[in-house]
């Protein structure tokens, strides 16, 4: 007897299906219950892999209130939902909403914190100010807001991002890549350790513009602060004004 | 025409009757709801050379239902079944058990070959060793000679009972026992819990006004010729293919150890699952891989015990050798052989005490993934040994499956024909 003859007959045609059976998973009835599930270190695959594709479900665990335990799982709900969903979805003001987004479009009325960490595609639109870290981490996709605190687009891999109005400190610190457009003013410290990406300023930067920074470009509409580009190995910074002792290498804008 | 079915259909309801055995119904095979000690001693009885350890408290029928049944199946009476049985005891020796040299022989004239004068024990063919874990550990070595041999020998000579159905029993660790060796286990075919009386029981039993020994007598008994037909009669229920797959995958699943030498758990010595080995190996913690719950592997002599019980109960309860048979006996003849993992055995539902039932779960697991998930690289395998399709092509297709068959058994002999 042949051995796939052997094999065949021991999977007659009525058998369940080949591949690893998906059964019906159980329904999740809040985001408690979904952490409950996953564990101290939730990730997108686990909340994925438990989320039911149904839309009832990711509605459901959207309207929840998430405490801090949930945030993050909130984050990824928000994300598989705007995936799924044909047309922008708007949802509530929350805290990591957006987390690790692929694709899809988010609106918001106003920003949390953490708004579009780590997203890999689609579109965050912010009509009003976002917190801290918005888009920290992003490696694509594009986020609109109109103003933001400190920390945004922190570590910023690709993609891009536009505020409106005014930033905080630290925006664009240890950026690699992405672009980034201020049409407001920031706080001191911009570009701190860029390593690549585009910086845009139409407004004022602060202090300790482009400090240690090594690489990428940073253009100030307006006036930078005392000590631009200060301890920079690379890159390039231009403003139309510089403060105090601005490094040597800092371009003036006619 | 000698009828041994119907003759065990009534055994089995007179031992109702007459009060002699009447355990909780513990195994469900199908529609099927049968007493696991009962049916495991009757299948037993069914096969030659394997051997049933029945392991419970005292009091609990073990050694009765056994001697009640070898009476039946002999034909003989329950006093002579009681004087055939050896029990376990620090004292017990080889000449005890076996037989001794005929001290006549020394003060003859006549010349010739030694004379051994064996032990009614060792001439017949329904051996029970009762209370085997009294037996210090040196002298279980004895059995692991004994147990599924044909053959007894002693001072160069030979005693030939024939095909012989062993039983064994044993309480749990008291402080006159000693544990059971692990290679002595391994030739135990089925242990089976034998549980107290539940409520019910109890009440029947105290219908009972007759003695045992007068009851016994009662029993239906059988002949040489229907005693001596029914391996032949097992033998005649094929095996699906279904239950030689899962049997195959079911020994590999405990057996397969990515880290151990040619993939296999019995080269492993000092390290094993619970001290540590798996500790980082992508399957540990995988509740759907087997490899790293226990610590031990499953010899070739489950898979024929597997197969042969099968056979036995398909016989017995009259239907086929199917996939509900194998999930319903695989538990007991793998629980007494392998230790799970502690730190999984311990939590809830098992609470440290419910091997038996963490074992069933285990072999659900792998028969679950056999006949589902394991489809397809089954015959993407079995399609490339046939040459139907290609080597390198099936290597590639299996790479795809996270399964310890797949990349640990299916992909290096693949590798190995290229």
């Amino acid at each position: 007897m042949k051995l796939s003859s052997f094999i065949s007959s021991a999977y007659p045609e009525t058998s369940l299906s080949p591949r690893i059976k998906k059964g019906r998973k159980d329904m999740i009835f809040s985001l408690e219950d979904l952490a409950d599930r996953i564990g101290s270190r939730p990730d997108r695959a686990s909340v994925e892999e438990l989320v039911e594709e149904e839309a009832s479900q990711i509605e459901l665990l959207l309207s929840c209130q998430p405490d801090k335990r949930c945030a993050l799982i909130w984050g990824y709900v928000s994300s598989l939902a705007a995936e799924r969903s044909p047309l922008p979805l708007r949802l509530p003001a929350r805290d990591y909403a957006g987390l690790e987004m692929a694709g899809g479009c988010i609106i918001l009325e106003k920003g949390g914190d953490h708004v579009g960490e780590k997203m890999r595609g689609g579109r965050i639109v912010i009509e009003g100010a976002a917190g801290d870290y918005l888009g920290q981490e992003m490696t694509g996709g594009g986020i609109v807001a109109a103003g933001c605190r400190d920390y945004a687009f922190r570590q910023m891999k690709g993609g891009w991002g536009v505020v409106k109005g005014d930033a905080g400190k630290f925006l664009g610190l240890g950026n690699t890549g992405g672009r980034i457009a201020l049409q407001g003013s920031c706080r001191e410290r911009a570009g701190w350790m860029m390593r690549s990406g585009r910086l845009y300023v139409r407004g004022d930067a602060g202090e300790y513009l482009g400090l240690l920074m090594s690489g990428g470009e940073i253009l100030v509409r307006g006036e930078a602060g005392r000590r631009a580009g200060w301890r920079s190995k690379g890159g390039r910074i231009a403003a139309s004004h510089f403060g105090p002792e601005a490094v040597d290498g800092v371009t003036e804008l006619g | 025409m000698p009828d041994p079915k119907s003759k065990i259909e009534q055994l089995v309801s007179s031992l109702e009757e007459l009060r002699l055995h009447l355990g909780r119904k513990d195994l469900l095979i199908g529609r099927d709801r049968i007493n696991s000690q009962l049916y495991f001693c009757l299948a037993n009885a069914c096969l030659r050379s394997r051997a049933v350890l029945l392991y419970g408290g005292m009091g609990a029928n073990k050694t009765s239902l056994i001697n009640l049944l070898g009476a039946s199946f002999l034909g003989l009476e329950l006093d002579r079944m009681e004087d055939l049985m050896v029990t376990g005891h620090p004292e017990q020796t080889e000449e005890k058990i076996v037989g001794f040299l005929d001290p006549r022989q020394w003060t003859g004239q006549k010349e010739g070959p030694v004379q051994v004068l064996w032990t009614d024990w060792a001439g017949s063919r329904w051996k029970l060793i009762n209370e085997i874990n009294r037996f210090p550990s040196g002298k279980q070595n004895l059995f692991l000679e004994i147990l599924q041999k044909r053959r007894i020998s002693y001072a160069g000579q030979v005693c030939q009972p024939g095909e012989t159905c062993y039983f064994a029993t044993m309480n749990p660790e008291f402080s006159a026992t000693y544990p059971l060796d692990q290679a002595l286990l391994d030739r135990i075919s089925a242990c089976v819990p034998a549980y107290q009386p539940d409520f019910l029981a109890g009440l029947l039993l105290s219908e009972r006004e007759r003695e045992v020994r007068d009851l016994a007598g009662m029993l239906p008994r059988f002949t040489e010729s229907e005693f001596s037909s029914l391996p032949q009669l097992v033998a005649g229920k094929p095996l699906s293919s279904q239950v030689e797959l899962a049997v195959l995958c079911l020994i590999r699943d405990f057996t397969l150890c990515e880290r151990a030498p040619s993939y296999d758990k019995t080269q492993l010595s000092g390290s094993k699952p619970s001290l540590g080995l798996c500790s980082g190996c992508h399957y540990h913690n995988n509740p759907e891989a087997i490899c790293w719950q226990t610590d031990e592997e499953l010899s070739d002599r489950v898979r024929q015990d597997l197969r042969i019980f099968c056979r036995a109960f398909a016989f017995l309860l009259d239907r086929q050798a199917d996939l509900e048979i194998l999930r319903a006996i695989a538990p007991y003849v793998i629980w007494h052989r392998i230790n799970p993992m502690t730190s999984v055995l311990e939590k809830p539902p098992y609470f440290g005490v419910g091997k038996l039932a963490y074992v069933a779960s285990l072999v659900n697991k792998s028969i679950d993934r056999t006949m589902n998930e394991r489809r397809e690289m089954n015959l993407i395998y079995s399609h490339a040994m046939d040459r139907e399709i290609s080597a390198s092509q099936a290597i590639e297709e299996l790479s795809s499956f996270d399964d310890p068959i797949a990349r640990m058994d299916f992909i290096p002999h693949l590798e190995s024909r290229q």
